[in-house]
């Protein structure tokens, strides 16, 4: 049971570190917390659901879709929203209200659309049945989203250290004034990485069907909760870091489930509470904030 | 000063008087009959509170098409009804303040709970307070029913003790002759499941035949089963039990089916109460043969008042076509019996007086049978009449399943099909 | 100078108090009683968060955790040791007193940090109150009932209380040298210690004042609706609509969290109402609006033409 554990909380946590990358990001760049971040997560889902029951696109045909839409729609989101919200007195505090809102109309426009209740996508799509790992049987949807978390992670990695762009971004990340000062387009520069960290959302979102069984239109706020956990357990700006906090969520939910079921849920919150008063500069961290 | 007083005494006077007299005249209809209730329309419990909403508006449609409600106590005449609706967002502190609005404000002649007991908690204290009879829906919670408070009763979902009886008669029974020894019980932790659960671990303990492998709690919110199927799986129970909400349902029978385990017997409260849900979301062929509650959406009862379940589908289906958001299921035929309820209540109250709408409701139970079988109380006001029998998703065709009721024998229509 | 200090002192008493008398008279007057209490509830909770927002300039977005404690203070009290329900309420401000002793370390984060700490650890007091295993003491997920001491008078008039408490509290900030000095950290706290202040104490004292007060609110609501679900005593909407009374007001002001509470809330009930099919989604957009356009809340269309607001 133990070794079972491991390895189901391994893959299961990748999933959490593909949802926690997005929200990793614009922190990270911003110093805003997006609240709707699990909200965009959600429409995700939707998007995926719909584009197969009314056109029968294979999810990860959709995932394609959702990933360029969403990232193309971040930028004019941004725009109407951050630079605005950015030059208010307590930005970092005013974000957590005003995505609430956000995350109130997106849930709102969706529950009046779809309805309320669960939706998914047949099982078959992934695959049925299991693949069996050491004597653990896991379900092969696992296995594509841990691929595909793997893939974004890489992404964002190739992209933050590898590409001129990334190379602002991570700039903007140390400081924002003195990027704005050496001339840098901060604001282009973080509505490309509010646009990935949709995209990254959506992607996730693609996926919630097979890892939670079902989506509904209030889904965002459990979601939210966790990939805080896993973003400040892992460190922030780092994508390595969330793969990390990613992976010790899952396996100690698996273990919680296996062996302290009913308090697995405490879990994510003490996790947190935890790495922040202990450590507060996550786990991979070198002491870039003051606490 | 002292005119006043006398005045106030006359007044008082002619009050007891009235009130002595008997109903001689008729007193003078209303215009109209006031229904308050709440909805939720978004949040965690909209997916069990829409298709109750919807249902009630239908039997109020299909009433006001008739002219109304045909009240003894104002001699017979029609009166039509007017709802009053109002959305509640799954947040208690908003229903409270709602329910007290419904009362205090628009004074409707009958209140009806929000569905779900989370919803219907605070309007329990609140209806008592103001002696506000409250119709409660789905309200199970057994905190709310006590023989000091007369302004409540449950409408539909029995106590949640009383309905999974049949499962542990079941195993212990008919399932102990065919081999099952052993049972695991995964429960949600919330006041709904968490009830069933801690009765069936009761039942099976105190008949000592099928023994309680693995009883394990999950928070409410938990979406994926994998591990979990997997620690059961290695107990080696015959039968598993797993009581959650649709979502947790969905989210166990998909991963069980990913598993590849195979359970002799296996049950989940939605696979049958909401079985189209279940169905659309995990496939036919994870939930084929698994067992389930047969609750009235899926059990032609023989109605004496309203439309056969057969009748009322197609009408649901014809006003909500699939792909409004609003499955139907238990929760739909919860919201119209509520509606038959209330007809057969105003049709013989004395008045709507509170006390007299409390005498009306509970005179009709044991006699009133609906769509949804039989509506008998308990003293207290908790709902003991509805039998859920325990059935069986049997394949019928190609890609379609029978919920099949298959205990006890006397509402049996069908036999079980254990797994080997 | 001192004179124009103690009328401004005496001004902010006055505003006090004719807020706790209007809703001591509305009870008279309107009949929706539990509107009138989530008012000052709402009235209550959104100035116990700008004693510690407002002048310390840390947010707990978690804050409902206080009141959960103090729901459940006082229904443990009821239930175990058969107080009765004055006695009770002091259980309800001792659990919220000793909630927030421990969690005086989350004082060292600052921002977001804390902010999300502060909800993780109502989230995780919620999982320990709500678990089965503990139904024996908190009830668990089933939920208490306490119709033993249901009192909607008294509770409503002992709600009222607590609210004018915590407004003279603030007023008592507003106007006192330990208010200015908080201020000063939440400006500068390198500044203020080297000044002689002690940040340390400030904060703390801060702290554990706005739970308090968060905690007996929490009690007075379990009196006065007496049969509760943890979902009802923990819902984070609680929290959000504080925080956002608070801002949309106006933090450090006294009237800024009033004025937020009786707009907004206001507002809110209305719409729930009248249109109830978009309330959620018109919310929603409000709360967008009012932080683009308003961030520093309503008394900065005055503050910002260098008008002093109450």
């Amino acid at each position: 049971m133990l070794i079972g554990a491991v390895i189901a909380g391994i893959f299961f946590g990748l999933y959490f570190t593909l949802v926690g990358l997005g929200l990793n990001l614009v922190f990270g760049v911003m110093r805003i917390v997006n609240l709707a971040h699990g909200d965009v997560l959600m429409l995700g889902g939707v998007a995926a659901w719909a584009l197969f029951t009314s056109l029968g696109l294979h999810p990860l045909v959709s995932a394609v879709l959702v990933l360029v839409v969403f990232l193309v729609a971040g930028l004019p989101v941004y725009y109407a929203v951050v630079p605005r919200l950015l030059r208010s007195r307590d930005s970092e505090m005013l974000s957590l209200i005003l995505f609430f809102g956000l995350s109130q109309m997106i849930e709102a426009v969706t529950t009046i659309s779809i309805g309320a209740t669960e939706r998914s996508l047949p099982p078959r799509l992934m695959g049925v049945g299991p693949i069996i790992l050491f004597g653990t049987r896991l379900p092969k949807a696992w296995f594509y989203s841990a691929a595909a978390s793997a893939i974004a992670v890489l992404a964002v990695y190739f992209y933050l250290y590898r590409t001129r762009l990334g190379t602002l971004t991570r700039a903007v990340m140390v400081s924002r004034d003195e990027a704005l000062a050496t001339g840098i387009d901060v604001n282009m520069v973080s509505a490309v990485a509010f646009g990935i960290s949709l995209a990254l959302a959506g992607i996730a979102g693609v996926f919630a069907p097979f890892i939670m069984g079902s989506i509904t239109p209030n889904m965002g706020v459990a979601i939210n909760l966790t990939a805080f956990a896993v973003i400040v357990v892992g460190t922030l700006g780092n994508p390595l870091g969330t793969l990390l906090g990613g992976i010790i969520y899952g396996v100690s939910l698996m273990l919680m489930q296996t062996y302290l079921s009913s308090w697995a849920n405490l879990l994510p919150n003490l996790l947190l509470i935890g790495v922040l008063l202990i450590r507060p500069e996550g786990l991979l961290g070198r002491k870039v904030r003051r606490a | 000063m002292r005119s006043k007083l006398l005045a106030l005494g006359v007044l008082a006077a002619s009050g007891i008087a009235m009130a002595r007299a008997p109903a001689q005249a008729q007193p003078a209809a209303p215009s109209q009959i006031t229904i308050g209730e709440l909805y939720a329309s978004s949040g965690p419990y909209a997916s069990i509170s829409m298709p109750v909403y919807n249902a009630f508006k239908m039997w109020v449609d299909e009433t006001n098409a008739k002219g109304g409600v045909q009240m003894q106590a104002f001699g017979n005449k029609r009166i039509p009804i007017k709802l009053i609706a109002y959305d509640d967002q799954s947040s208690t502190a908003t229903a409270a303040t709602l329910y007290n609005q419904l009362i205090t404000q628009d004074h409707v002649d009958l209140l009806i709970a929000d569905s779900g007991s989370v919803l219907t908690s605070v309007g329990v204290p609140i209806a008592r307070e103001h002696k506000q009879f409250l119709f409660d829906v789905s309200g199970t919670g057994a905190a709310f029913f006590s023989d000091d408070n007369p302004y409540i009763a449950l409408m539909a979902d029995p106590v949640s003790t009383i309905w999974p009886h049949y499962i542990s008669d079941y195993l212990n029974d008919e399932g102990y002759k065919e081999g099952i020894r052993t049972v695991a019980i995964l429960y949600s932790t919330n006041d709904f499941t968490g009830t069933q659960a801690a009765a069936l671990k009761g039942f099976f303990e105190r008949d000592k035949k099928v023994k309680v492998v693995y009883y394990q709690g999950v928070p409410t919110n938990t979406s994926n089963y994998t591990v979990l199927i997997n620690n059961i799986a290695a107990q080696n129970p015959d039968a598993v039990l797993e009581l959650g909400y649709v979502g947790n349902d969905i989210a166990f029978l998909r991963n069980l089916q990913d598993s590849g385990n195979q359970f002799r017997f296996v049950f989940t409260i939605y696979g049958g109460t909401e079985k189209e849900e279940i169905e659309k979301n995990v496939g036919v062929s994870a939930v084929a043969n698994t067992f389930s509650y047969v609750p009235a959406s899926n059990y032609e009862y023989k109605p004496e008042i309203g439309m056969t379940q057969t009748e009322f589908r197609a009408a649901w289906e014809k006003k909500y076509p699939s792909g409004s958001g609003v499955a139907f299921g238990a929760n739909a035929i919860y919201g119209y019996m509520t509606g038959l309820v209330i007809q057969r209540t105003l049709e013989t109250t004395k008045s709507l007086d509170q006390m007299a709408i409390h005498d009306a409701v509970f005179a009709l139970s044991g006699k009133l049978k609906t769509l949804d079988g039989t509506f008998e109380l308990r003293k207290d006001g908790a709902q003991i009449g509805e039998v859920t029998p325990l059935g069986q998703l049997q394949p019928a065709g190609k890609d379609d399943l029978k919920l099949v009721a298959v205990y006890p024998p006397d509402l049996a229509n069908g036999k079980a099909v254990l797994g080997k | 100078m001192h004179s124009s200090r103690t009328r401004r002192a005496i001004l902010d008493a006055a505003i006090a108090t004719s807020v706790v008398a209007v809703m001591g008279i509305a009870r008279g007057v309107y009949s929706n009683e539990l509107m009138l209490f989530n008012f000052i509830m709402f009235l209550t909770l959104s100035q116990g968060l700008n004693i510690i927002y407002g002048f310390t300039g840390y947010l707990p977005f978690g804050y409902v955790g206080f009141f959960g404690a103090g729901a459940y203070g006082f229904a443990l009290a009821v239930m175990h040791l058969h107080l009765p329900a004055f006695a009770a309420m002091v259980c309800a401000g001792l659990a919220a007193l000793v909630l927030s002793v421990i969690l005086l370390p989350l004082l060292r984060l600052s921002g977001a940090y804390f902010a999300i700490a502060s909800m993780a650890a109502a989230q995780a007091l919620y999982e320990v109150i709500a678990n089965p295993d503990l139904e024996n003491v908190t009830k668990g997920p089933y939920g208490v009932s306490l119709s033993g001491v249901f009192a909607p008078a008294a509770s409503y008039y002992l709600a009222l209380a607590i609210l004018a408490v915590t407004l003279m509290l603030v007023v008592w900030l507003r106007n006192s040298r330990f208010g200015m000095s908080l201020q000063a950290i939440r400006d500068d706290s390198v500044s203020a210690s080297m000044a002689g202040i002690s940040v340390v104490r400030g904060r703390t004292v801060a702290w554990t004042l706005s739970a308090v007060i968060a905690g007996l609110v929490g009690g007075v609501f379990a009196w006065h609706i007496s049969v509760f679900y943890p979902d009802t005593a923990f819902d984070l909407s609680v929290s959000i609509f504080a925080t956002v009374f608070l801002l949309f007001g106006g933090a450090t002001t006294l009237v800024g969290p009033l004025l937020g509470v009786f707009i907004l809330y206001g507002v809110y009930n209305v719409i729930g109402i009248a249109v109830p099919q978009y309330f959620q989604f018109t919310y929603g957009a409000l709360i967008v609006l009012l932080v683009l356009f308003l961030p520093n809340g309503l008394v900065s269309l005055l503050t910002s033409r260098g008008i002093r607001v109450p």
